[in-house]
Order: structure tokens, then C-alpha cells, then sequence
């Protein structure tokens, strides 16, 4: 440690001592549950803040229960919930929200699918209907099918095919996985996407976009009880279906590492990518990964950044961190090679840095640093009605525990130095860890005969 | 997707030229939805009610069906801005106070006058000069500082725009006293240490190599220098040459001339009394005195005449990027709010033409927008898309077709009403968080305005008229006189390109090609 940052040391504790605000309590996010006959579960938060209020819907469907030849089915179906149903026009639905002052969207991972919308107050009536009138009668043609199977693809080429790396993480992702509902992409494959026929979309509604198989949060300025009225009235009258078959996201254990590379003719720098089996985000070891994600990966403070960005400068930029899901997620670690750097010294770097987390105990000033964070993420979480919303909706639908929105910061918080190490040894392992180098196939080209550089 | 941090976002080039806030960057790990492409343009917010009784006429909205069913309500929320309270500490700093007692956190913005746009041409000086007052001060190193601010649960950032150079930060309300300690030892004890110097100009020669394999940073890059050919205006990013030539000597100086108070203000927005700050800042900045740098008078020259076509090569695509533009006016111009209004129809949001022609009828793209860039020294319309190659002639057409229809033919009196009522309306979001309420004051200051402009924006959107549409739309909104940039592959788009211009072509490294 050098003089400066002994000083630094001390002169932080002093900082720490000397402040003289004490730390208010986190005030609970406070929600109402509800189910109706017909199997929806309602949940609402009042907040008078301000004159909007956020709807999400979050229905229990995602890539996992695609099958196969159906790849980024769930994604697509996404878009079609935007094309019209019996009381709704085709793009009447984003039409009326930002014109009446709003926003929305939806989005789509590998367990769930989620819409929102943010409006007005006074636009509650037309939120509610919005979202009701899709789930009850969505509109299933093949104009609007082969439209969005369009605007899909459009954006498959956008975020992967025409940009460095997208490749090589949607191989990534092939390899880390055995069992095909989360092996294959939530975007899918231009030829899987071309099949899709409206008979899927007719069956994937009826099983899917049931009332049962969703929730609803609504997070603002409303009232509980007048809320809960109109709920009634626009998504009553939408028939329960059967509970559709749950799907066995179950793997092998691995019991060797995968590593692969991939050349990619857009990439100018290599990259790598590292992932690590973990169970599921509901597990008792998922708050000492999310804790262990922070200390390798999070920030300039984390152990990565400065061991391989500052201290060896092999890399231009690195992440770590663990993965959310209902069935085995994976711990991420991201690495952006320093242009002219050995890919294979980087990865022996982090794989050092992961080894000493085997080895010794994480410190106290890094469990602060974690507790900090997760302060600061529930403070931040609870300044926008949507954040909120969508929240409350996802852990209801994913974890069937939507009070996870306020029990989560105190389990991040109680992380212990043996907790983290246990973890690390349980998981980031070689043996359980799949390995992706990306390198550069875009070079400079040879100079061109008269170059007028500006 | 995996909620790892993506290595792309981990990038962290300096973003040297006005222009640079127009990158996007997109990663593999952005979450997929219907609209996510979307460029969100920032739009004035605004208050007011107006009744605007649904429109009798029929009109075309390409790309959308109205059953207009769904229970509306016609009443628009009248919002009413917090106004900060105003005071001047005894060095001559204007403080703004916004109270924000929702949430334990603080927000405090340090502005002095300064401008990245003095530095010589493609030169990082101010970006490199920010970047390491983060990296070491008389007692503290860079690592000290990461992990002080990690303990803290706060940011601090340094930044010189092309109008004033900025330190911010960030802090759970308990750490106010600890951050600004910190803070002000970084703003008033850098010691921009060599070692960091040379790691620093390190990471971004490599990631000025790796952010050209980004087809969004290769059309910014030739948009800007299209727009502004002869200023620093031209470089979103500093040259690698210029990077490799600063010292140590040359940061120094550059920090002692800009870091200076006279004619700064200092904003405060979050959990705080105005009256509790004040004495707290007044003790901070007590010795800080001084005039530094003034931002430099650039001419705000009118549209580009004619019509070019720029291509950037960049092999294996398959999509085209395009940024399609031309200057248009600046923020003071009274064409504001008309145009406000008339790209709220063209191409501001999904309710739009392009969004409702180009992607949802014709299906060519993920996402497009249009918007106007408005500042002292920006003045620009633009357009962005990216579409895949196979259709790039027809999309590239029927763009221009939106732009000769806003030009040519008076907006439907229902598409005017929504675009009116949509820029009014969309106010109500922006008060769950007091920032805008503290921009458009700060606003006011900066461009001179009255100080009922926000008041009475409202009355200025209804009075806008469809005739000052089209005006505006044939003043700005380029066909004729426009620059066209298009990044994708060479060999499967040049020969269409050709259909709509002289093509001017580039490779991926930012070279002129004289023969194609």
C-alpha cells in the first residue's frame, strides 16, 4: 500500500466517522395483493408523488417454453400483442399512449414477458382497457405477423448480426446450456422466425396470455379501491385456461470446462467471456453470488477493474456478475482485451483473481461497499413508479414473492465474508465454467491509394 | 440475456465533441422489446389543459388502424414547476436550490465557463484533463478515490462540454459532508499523476480502435464533420495522434486556466434545505476565485446546399446505418416550438410518420426517428435508422417521400392536435423527478429567456398552426439540400446510393476513398 493510499485509508474512516447524518431507514414499498375469480393476480401501490401512475403485466412466458423449431417465438409474440385485438386498432396501442402524454413498451427474456405503460392520472380508464382488450381478444392475422416477424428480424441484425460480438455471445449462450429452453436465444433464428405460422400464435395465447398465468401491478397516483373496481370490470370477464405444463429447465452438472473461440469479422479488439453455472435466483446462495459479482466486477473499486484494467492494463474494460433466473442462471464475467494484448494473459489474469476469492475471505470494507450498493439500488428503485411496478410484477410472476422488492436489500446486506467465499468455491469453478474468446477478424485494411485522413 | 455488464458499456472513450451526446452505443445485451431501438428525444416539458375535440375529417395514418374505442379522458393535467430558489455565494457563484425531499439523495452540478470546443482541432486536452481529476489528488490515489466512492455509495464526475466545464455529484443524503470533502479535493488538488496519464491514453488508443467496428460511431463521426467541416465542431472523438501527444505539463495547465468560478452556478436538486447547503458550499469554495476560459463564438451557419451522399464502407453489414441531415437553427430561434410540433408529427416517437410508414407498414426497420439538435453551437435536423441491406434504395425512398409530404402538403387537422397535445400531455411524467423542473430553469438562464417561458409554453404549442408547420418543415426539414450518410457494405449499396446523389465515399478507419 502506498503512503498516499494509507493516508487515503485513514483519512476515509475519518470521513465515515465524521458524518453526521444518520442513515434513514428505507420505508417499505407497501402494495395491496389481490387475486380475482378468474385467476389474476392484482397488485397495487399507492404514491401520490406525482400525477402518474405505471401498469405493468407480466405474464409467465418466455423464451424457455419455445419449442424447438420455434426459436424467438415468445419475443415475436411480443410484438403481435401491438397489432390490434377486438377493440384496439393495429398500432392504435402506442398510438393513443404517446399521444395522450404517455410511454410503454414491452420486453421479453428467457422465463417471463412484460408490458407497461406510464400515463397521466387522469388516463387510468384507458390503461387498464389497453391491456385488457389484448388479453381478452388479441387480433391474430397474417398481415400482422409477417409485419412484426419483419421488425423482429430488423432488430435481431440491429443488436446481433450487424454489431461486434453478437455472435459469439449467442454461441456463448449454446455452449453454457444443455437442456433446450435456455440453450437457444430469446431472440431466435431468422429461419425459426420465418416459420412461425398464426396457428402458433392462436395456441400460444390461448396457453400463455391467460389471466392465470399473469399478474398486474399498478404502482401512483390512484386510488386502492376505485383501482381495484375498475380491474374488476375490464379483466373480469376474461376466462381462466388451464395452467399451462411446467417446463424442466433442469441441467447436468458439468464436469469439465467449455471453452471455444470465434473468430468475428466485425470485432477490432478480442473480448472475452466467461460463465459459471449458478442455481436459481430464489436460492439461498444467490444474495453471496450477487455480493461475490459485486467485489470481482462492480466498478473501479471491484478487484477485476484494478487488477486488469489498472494494475496489468490487459483489458480496456470488465464486468462481472450474476444472473437472474428461475432455473440455473450464470455468473458473468466480461473482459474487453486491450488492443494489442494476448487474449490467453487476460484470461489467466481473471482466472487469478478468481482463484484468491478461493483463497482468502472477502474484506469488511468490501461487504460496506456491497451493503452500500444495495441502499442505493432500493433508493434508486423506489424514485420511479415503473421501476416499482415492473418490480412488483416480475417477482410476483417469476418467484411468486413480491414482497422480494423490499426483503432483498436486507439479504444482500447480510452477506458474510464466509458466505461469500463458500460461494465462490461452490461455483467458480473450472470445471463448471464455459469459456468464449472472441477475436478480431476486422483489421486495418491496406491503405487505399490516396488516403485524405481529416 | 445474461445481466452481466456488457463489455461495450464498459466503454469509456472520452466523448470530446458536441456531437458525441448522439452516439449510442449499442450492446448484445440490451433487453429486446418492441421499441427499445427507439431514440428517446428529449422534449421540452411543458403544462397546460386544453380540450381538443377528436378530429371529424378521416385522416390517413399510415401504419395504424383506429377503432377509437378505448375510454379516453380529453383533459390535459395542468402541472405546475417548482421553481428553485436563487441566492449568489460570496464568490460570485449564481446557487440554485431545488428542493426534493421524496428520496434520501442529493444531486449537485458545479458549472464554470469553459469549452472543449477552444481545444485545437482533435485534441483530448479537456477530455483527458476531466478524466484524471478522478485519478489522483495530493493524498489520495485512484484507487483510494474508487473505493472512497464505492463506500459512499456516491459518484463524482468531471466533464468539459462545449459550454462550461462541470464537476457533479451524486450522494445518499447521510454522506453529503464526506462526498464534499471528496469532491472538493479532487476539484482543488489534482495531481494528474504520470502513471495515470500514460494508462489512461493507453485504454483509449485501444478503444478508439474498437468504437469503429460500431456503425452508429461511424455515421456520427461523418455527420459532424459534414455539418461543421471547419471547427472542432467536426470531432466526435479526439484523434489518436492527439491522444498520444498529451503530457502531463500540458493537463496541468489546462486545469489551472479552466477550473476558475467567475460567471459559474451551481445547481443542487434532492434532499436538502437550501438554507443547510449554502453555509456548507460557502466554506467549500471560499478560496476559489478567479476568471477562467470563455466559450469561444462560432457561426451558426444556415443549411448545407445541395445534396451529398456519404458511404462509409464497412464490410460484411447487413444492415445500412443512416443519419440523414442538415443545420436547421439554434435554441434562441423562434422556430423552436413550431418545429417542436412538426417533428412530433414527422418523426418524433412511434406515433409518428416515419415510425408508422417505415417500420410498422413497410417493416424495413427496428426502430427510426427524427429530431432536432438546438444549442449555442448545434443546429441540426437528422434522422436515424438502420435498415437491412436488401432494402436500403426502397427505405432511403420512402423517407425522403416523408419528407416531401411534411413539405408539400398542410398537416391534417386531427395529426396536429395529437402532436400538440402529446408535447403538453407528456409533461405529467417528467414531474416524478424534479430534474426537469431545474433544467428548464437553468434553461432560461442560459438562452436568455423570459422568465415565464415554461408558463407559457403551453399557449405557445396551441398556438402553433399548421401553416407554421409546413413553414417550418420547408425551411428545415432537408430534401433537396441534404446530407445523406449511409455505413454498410460497399459493394451491395453503392450502385443504389448512386440513384440519390454524388456519393462520397469513406472507409471504416475514417479515410477518404478518391476511386470507389
Amino acid at each position: 500500500m502506498s503512503a498516499a493510499r494509507l493516508l487515503a485509508s485513514i483519512l476515509t474512516l475519518a470521513l465515515l466517522a465524521a458524518t453526521a447524518f444518520a442513515q434513514s431507514a428505507l420505508k417499505p414499498v407497501t402494495f395491496s395483493d389481490t387475486r380475482l375469480n378468474n385467476g389474476l393476480r392484482v397488485i397495487i401501490s399507492e404514491d401520490h408523488y406525482a400525477p402518474v401512475f405505471a401498469i405493468a403485466v407480466s405474464y409467465a412466458v418466455g423464451s424457455k417454453d419455445e419449442r424447438a423449431g420455434r426459436t424467438g417465438f415468445a419475443h415475436l409474440f411480443e410484438h403481435m400483442m401491438f397489432k390490434g385485438s377486438e377493440n384496439i386498432g393495429s398500432g392504435e396501442h402506442f398510438f393513443l399512449v404517446f399521444n395522450y402524454g404517455g410511454s410503454m413498451n414491452g420486453t421479453t427474456n428467457t422465463d417471463r414477458t412484460v408490458y407497461y405503460e406510464i400515463l397521466p392520472k387522469n388516463q387510468l380508464d384507458l390503461g387498464l382497457f389497453l391491456e385488457a382488450d389484448r388479453m381478452k381478444s388479441l387480433a391474430i392475422t397474417k398481415d400482422n405477423l409477417d409485419n412484426q416477424r419483419n421488425a423482429v428480424q430488423e432488430e435481431r441484425r440491429l443488436r446481433l448480426d450487424n454489431q461486434p460480438y453478437g455472435k459469439s455471445q449467442e454461441r456463448f449462450n449454446e455452449m453454457a446450456y444443455d437442456n433446450f429452453a435456455y440453450k437457444h436465444s430469446v431472440i431466435g433464428s431468422m429461419e425459426d422466425l420465418n416459420a412461425a405460422t398464426v396457428d402458433d400464435v392462436a395456441s400460444f395465447f390461448r396457453t400463455y396470455y391467460a389471466p392465470n398465468n399473469a399478474t398486474l401491478a399498478l404502482v401512483g397516483d390512484l386510488d386502492t379501491k376505485t383501482t381495484l373496481a375498475k380491474i374488476e370490470k375490464y379483466f373480469g370477464g376474461i376466462p381462466r385456461q388451464p395452467a399451462p405444463k411446467p417446463v424442466d429447465l433442469s441441467e447436468q452438472e458439468l464436469t469439465a470446462e467449455r471453452r471455444e473461440s470465434m473468430v468475428d469479422p466485425l470485432a477490432r479488439v478480442a473480448q472475452i467471456n466467461m460463465g459459471y453455472r449458478i442455481p436459481p435466483a430464489t436460492h439461498a446462495d444467490w444474495p453471496a453470488l450477487s455480493a461475490l459479482g459485486q467485489i470481482l466486477g462492480g466498478g473501479e473499486s471491484s478487484r477485476l477493474y484494478q487488477a486488469i484494467v489498472k494494475d496489468k492494463e490487459l483489458c480496456t474494460g470488465t464486468g462481472a456478475g450474476s444472473g437472474a433466473r428461475i432455473g440455473p442462471a450464470l455468473f458473468n464475467v466480461t473482459c474487453s482485451v486491450r488492443a494489442g494484448k494476448d487474449i490467453k494473459e487476460a484470461d489467466a489474469a481473471i482466472s487469478e483473481i478468481i482463484a484468491a476469492a478461493h483463497a482468502t475471505p472477502v474484506t469488511e470494507q468490501e461487504l460496506q461497499r456491497v451493503r452500500t450498493s444495495a441502499r442505493r439500488s432500493a433508493v434508486g428503485m423506489r424514485e420511479s413508479a415503473l421501476t416499482r411496478a415492473l418490480t412488483l410484477a416480475d417477482n410476483a410472476v417469476l418467484y411468486n414473492d413480491p414482497n422480494r422488492i423490499n426483503t432483498l436489500t436486507d439479504r444482500l446486506s447480510s452477506v458474510t465474508a464466509a458466505d461469500v467465499q463458500r460461494v465462490a468455491r461452490t461455483y467458480l469453478r473450472p470445471t463448471n465454467r464455459i469459456v468464449m474468446h472472441t477475436l478480431p477478424g476486422a483489421g486495418t485494411p491496406p491503405a487505399p491509394p490516396s488516403p485524405q485522413s481529416r | 440475456m445474461p445481466r452481466a455488464s456488457s463489455v461495450v458499456s464498459c466503454l469509456t472513450v472520452i466523448l470530446a465533441g458536441p456531437l458525441a451526446g448522439l452516439l449510442v452505443l449499442a450492446g448484445p445485451a440490451l433487453p429486446v422489446g418492441p421499441l427499445a431501438g427507439l431514440l428517446t428525444l428529449a422534449e421540452p416539458a411543458l403544462l397546460a389543459a386544453q380540450e381538443s375535440p377528436r378530429a371529424q375529417q378521416p385522416t390517413d395514418f399510415t401504419g395504424v388502424q383506429l377503432k377509437n374505442r378505448a375510454p379516453i379522458s380529453n383533459e390535459v393535467l395542468k402541472v405546475k414547476f417548482p421553481r428553485p430558489s436563487e441566492s449568489r455565494l460570496k464568490n460570485g457563484m449564481e446557487l440554485m436550490v431545488l428542493e426534493e425531499h421524496r428520496s434520501p439523495t442529493i444531486q449537485v452540478e458545479i458549472a464554470v465557463p469553459a469549452s472543449s470546443l477552444n481545444d485545437p482541432e482533435g485534441t483530448a486536452i479537456s477530455g483527458a484533463t476531466a478524466s484524471l481529476m478522478r485519478l489522483g489528488t495530493k493524498t489520495r490515489d485512484a484507487r483510494a478515490i474508487a473505493e472512497t466512492l464505492s463506500a459512499l455509495g456516491a459518484s463524482i464526475s468531471f466533464n468539459i462540454s462545449d459550454r462550461y466545464a462541470y464537476a457533479r455529484f451524486s450522494t445518499l443524503t447521510e454522506n453529503l459532508d464526506a462526498v464534499m470533502a471528496l469532491m472538493s479535493d479532487m476539484l482543488f488538488n489534482p495531481t494528474f499523476p504520470q502513471d495515470e496519464l500514460d494508462k489512461w491514453k493507453n485504454q483509449q488508443l485501444s478503444q478508439l480502435q474498437q468504437v469503429r467496428s460500431i456503425p452508429d460511431f461511424l455515421a456520427t463521426e461523418r455527420i459532424a464533420k459534414a455539418m461543421y467541416p471547419d471547427d472542432r465542431r467536426s470531432f466526435v472523438l479526439p484523434t489518436a495522434e492527439s491522444v498520444k501527444s498529451l503530457t502531463r505539463d500540458m493537463l496541468v495547465a489546462h486545469y489551472t486556466r479552466i477550473y476558475r468560478p467567475d460567471g459559474g452556478r451551481i445547481t443542487v436538486l434532492g434532499d436538502v434545505r437550501a438554507r443547510d447547503i449554502t453555509p456548507k458550499l460557502e466554506a467549500l469554495l471560499a478560496d476559489w476565485k478567479g476568471a477562467g476560459t470563455k466559450p469561444p463564438q462560432l457561426p451558426l451557419p444556415g443549411p448545407i446546399k445541395g445534396r451529398t451522399v456519404i458511404l462509409v464502407d464497412r464490410p460484411n453489414s447487413v444492415q445500412t446505418a443512416f443519419y440523414l441531415g442538415n443545420r436547421a437553427f439554434d435554441r434562441r430561434s423562434p422556430d423552436y416550438i413550431p418545429a417542436q410540433v412538426m417533428n412530433r408529427v414527422l418523426g418524433g416517437g412511434p406515433a409518428s410518420r416515419l415510425f408508422r410508414n417505415i417500420r410498422e407498414a413497410k417493416g424495413y426497420t427496428y426502430g427510426i426517428s427524427s429530431g432536432f439538435a438546438a444549442s449555442h453551437y448545434m443546429n441540426m435536423f437528422t434522422l436515424q435508422t438502420s435498415v437491412r441491406t436488401e432494402v436500403t434504395g426502397e427505405a432511403l425512398r420512402e423517407m425522403l417521400k416523408e419528407f416531401a409530404d411534411i413539405r408539400n402538403t398542410p398537416v391534417p387537422a386531427d395529426e396536429l392536435e395529437n402532436a400538440k397535445r402529446a408535447l403538453v400531455a407528456s409533461f405529467a411524467l417528467s414531474t416524478e423527478n424534479q430534474a426537469t423542473a431545474l433544467s428548464n430553469a437553468t434553461q432560461i438562464k442560459e438562452y436568455g429567456f423570459p422568465a415565464d417561458y415554461w408558463d407559457t409554453y403551453p399557449e405557445k404549442i396551441a398556438a402553433v398552426t399548421a401553416a407554421d408547420v409546413q413553414r417550418v418543415a420547408q425551411k428545415y426539414v432537408p430534401l433537396d439540400d441534404l446530407v445523406i450518410v449511409a455505413v454498410g457494405d460497399g459493394a451491395k449499396i453503392r450502385k443504389v446510393l448512386a440513384e440519390f446523389g454524388p456519393i462520397e465515399e469513406w472507409d471504416a478507419e475514417g479515410r477518404r476513398r478518391t476511386t470507389p
